[in-house]
């Protein structure tokens, strides 16, 4: 069976962070100039304007900013899926990425819930990130 | 609307014809443009503008406490508004309270009734000088004042989805150049994209504070008869999608006397209004328009 969701429309920008994701690091950009660290991928920083950047592996915890559970698949994909979360997850070291919270009730996400990285690898190109309810020490 | 004003006062035109025309309802290029606009977030099964109002949404009931018990004022409150205008979409569909919380979910915490429309048509509307206008054949509707605050570019960098939106800043702006307060304002068209929109564009424009909402809207606040008449063409929650040019082109008809059985005034059981509040938004709350227009 092939993988019938979208993949990444990989560009220069976010290259290094898909081929990150393959080796299960979750990268951020920090800028080299005012340290600020940041997502989405971007060749100019925000702050301070500075083209100098570096990547950095954040350590892949974080917490939930905002969610939505779909009820409905506006796209076929995820048919099976439904009803599935996808959340805002603001990750420790302060960017706040999009993704899914999986590996539990959808009725049970909450925002502010502490999460943690867990990698689904969908295809020999790609591992996407996703965020599950924090286990273990917090 | 600023660039109208701009191209008018400049002398580069006489007129100016703000319109909008789409097939989005019998053709596929509305649901093209938002599959565009999700980019790579649709990886993770995030889909358009319905899928980041509802994240906007789920943020503001953790912050502030609202959520259904509020939004289906405005649905309902919209809808019956919509009952009196055989124009919209929803004219003969009545909607209760319990319809509303019988609805589907489409994305959580949104049911169905919290969504706008998706329709085929158009808006337009003219603007002229005052001194050319005085000599046509409607009652004269004037621009008191103007706002745009535009606060981001990206989502995930949002950090206003649970307000201040764009619309604090871009209010005061519009109030200032007016130089009115909220109080003189008689009705309001307000972009409702999702009816969370209208609550966090009135809160932003200070008509209650974060969370009073849900006791301002009680009462039929917004309806026919109602204190403050809000979205009284329906909207688009109710009567039709046109972007911003339903709010717009409705909150001028209104100050014209142009709307038949729902006009403002005595049919309706409201004030005759002479001050006329609208708004719009564009992407996630990323940016907003706001427009005091006033009959002469």
């Amino acid at each position: 069976m092939g993988y019938a969701k979208p993949l990444p429309q990989v560009n220069a920008d976010t290259r290094p962070f898909w081929q990150g994701c393959r080796q299960h690091l979750l990268k951020i950009q920090k800028c080299k100039n005012c340290g600020l660290l940041r997502w989405p991928p971007a060749f100019i920083c925000p702050a301070c304007l500075s083209s100098e950047v570096e990547w950095v592996v954040a350590k892949g915890r974080g917490r939930v900013y905002s969610f939505a559970v779909y009820h409905s698949a506006y796209q076929p994909g995820f048919q099976d899926e439904l009803p599935y979360v996808v959340a805002l997850v603001d990750l420790d070291e302060g960017p706040r990425m999009i993704t899914n919270i999986v590996g539990c009730d959808p009725g049970g996400v909450y925002c502010e819930m502490a999460v943690e990285i867990v990698w689904d690898d969908v295809s020999e190109a790609f591992s996407i990130p996703k965020f599950r309810p924090l286990q273990g020490e917090g | 609307m600023l660039h109208a004003v701009g191209a008018l006062e400049s002398g580069t035109c006489k007129y100016v014809l703000i319109s909008y025309g789409h097939s989005a309802r019998s053709g596929d290029s509305m649901l093209r443009m938002l599959s565009d606009m999700t980019g790579d977030e649709a990886i993770y099964g995030h889909f358009g503008a319905a899928g980041g109002y509802a994240l906007a949404a789920q943020r503001a009931m953790h912050e502030f406490n609202t959520g259904p018990d509020t939004w289906k004022h405005i649905a309902v409150g919209q809808r019956a508004w919509a009952n009196l205008n055989p124009r919209a979409m929803m004219y003969d569909r009545r909607l209760t309270d319990d319809d509303y919380r019988a609805a589907k979910w489409l994305i959580e915490p949104f049911r169905l009734f919290d969504n706008c429309l998706v329709s085929d048509g158009g808006r337009a509307c003219i603007l002229t000088s005052v001194e050319r206008a005085r000599d046509l054949k409607h009652p004269l509707v004037t621009i008191m004042g103007l706002g745009q605050h535009n606060p981001s570019g990206d989502l995930q960098k949002a950090d206003y989805l649970a307000g201040p939106t764009g619309a604090k800043i871009a209010g005061e702006a519009a109030f200032s150049m007016a130089g009115i307060s909220r109080e003189a304002v008689d009705a309001c068209q307000i972009y409702d994209c999702f009816t969370y929109t209208v609550e966090i564009t009135l809160q932003d424009y200070g008509y209650f504070e974060p969370g009073g909402g849900k006791d301002w809207f009680m009462g039929g606040a917004i309806e026919p008869g109602g204190r403050m008449p809000v979205n009284t063409s329906g909207g688009l929650l109710s009567e039709a999608y046109h972007m911003g040019l339903t709010p717009l082109t409705e909150g001028v008809m209104q100050l014209m006397g142009r709307c038949g059985p729902r006009q403002l005034g005595p049919e309706t059981n409201t004030k005759t209004p002479e001050i006329m509040l609208c708004s719009d938004n564009g992407g996630i709350l990323q940016t907003h328009a706001c427009c005091i227009f006033r009959r002469l």
